[in-house]
């Protein structure tokens, strides 16, 4: 029978058991690294760093893991905590703007199919609304789930993600016309 | 298509977009990273347990008059019936499988709490 992510943190938890932790990446790195690719606009290098250093303290803190809500779901809160921080510090070292890369990214660039469109369609939204639709819609989570992940009101979540979908919808409809 | 199918389809696009990342090393890099174990704490912590039983012995051994009581219960058991014995023996059983249980019921409610 396969153990199940609560059962390998418990083990973590006890025995300090490495081995279990490695079968907690190898299950939820594909996600984890997915989610902050595309956070991070499809810069893989900088999103297997803020991976690799998310995992490492969900380690340091896996006492903190209580169980009340799903691995995953405490997982991406780590990541996307680790996401933020790290483009605060960009912000303030260098001086990149979200919303100044949003207006030169150009939709006339996007190569044919569904799935680099999407996905570049899917870069071109602000922060705020990329992140609920890649919590909600790709990676499954509910819209309490996302609320707790992104800290933000469960309200708020769901308009990012009613707008974020209208205009991704939107993008897609004046690409295939064009 | 009605604005639910639409929507649900835009989902499963994004579902089906997201290509399943190969580990290509990266769980070894994480645990490289990890931080050592330190045996040396729980070596230090049984050495400690195996020390107070130890030093409790000896206290009770020397306040007990070097251990009369021992030799006291040998001849006392020595009078017993094989009955009486046996009833001990099954009690004091009885008693290191209870514990034995609760142990197992407590571990497993730790185990619960984080599922």
């Amino acid at each position: 029978m396969e153990l199940t992510d609560a059962d390998l943190v418990a083990r973590v938890l006890v025995d300090e058991d490495q081995h279990a932790f490695s079968e907690l990446v190898r299950r939820h790195q594909s996600s984890v690294r997915g989610l902050l690719r595309q956070l991070t606009r499809t810069d893989f290098a900088l999103a297997d760093d803020l991976a690799q250093d998310a995992f490492l303290r969900a380690y340091k803190h896996i006492r903190s893991f209580r169980g009340e809500a799903r691995f995953s779901t405490w997982l991406y809160r780590i990541a996307y905590n680790v996401f933020r921080e790290d483009a605060r510090r960009r912000k303030e070292l260098v001086g990149i703007d979200e919303d100044a890369v949003e207006a030169e990214a150009d939709p006339q660039t996007v190569d044919a199919g569904l799935r680099h469109d999407l996905m570049h369609a899917l870069s071109l939204l602000p922060l705020h609304e990329r992140s609920a639709i890649l919590l909600c819609c790709q990676n499954g989570l509910s819209h309490d789930e996302a609320a707790r992940v992104l800290d933000i009101p469960l309200g708020t979540v769901k308009t990012n993600v009613l707008r974020g979908r209208e205009k991704l919808k939107r993008t897609l409809a004046a690409w295939q016309t064009n | 298509m009605d604005e639910t199918n639409e929507m649900d389809l835009l989902d499963r696009q994004l579902r089906e977009a997201t290509p399943y990342l190969d580990d290509d090393g990266f769980t070894g890099r994480v645990l490289q990273k990890l931080p050592v174990r330190r045996p040396r704490l729980q070596a230090f912590r049984a050495s400690i347990l195996l020390g107070a039983a130890v030093i409790a012995s000896m206290v009770a051994y020397l306040l007990s008059d070097e251990g009369r009581f021992v030799s006291e219960g040998m001849v006392r058991m020595a009078g017993m019936s094989p009955l009486m014995i046996l009833s001990l023996a099954m009690i004091i059983g009885i008693l290191v499988m209870v514990g034995g249980v609760a142990a197992a019921i407590s571990r497993d409610r730790g185990l619960r709490i984080l599922g």
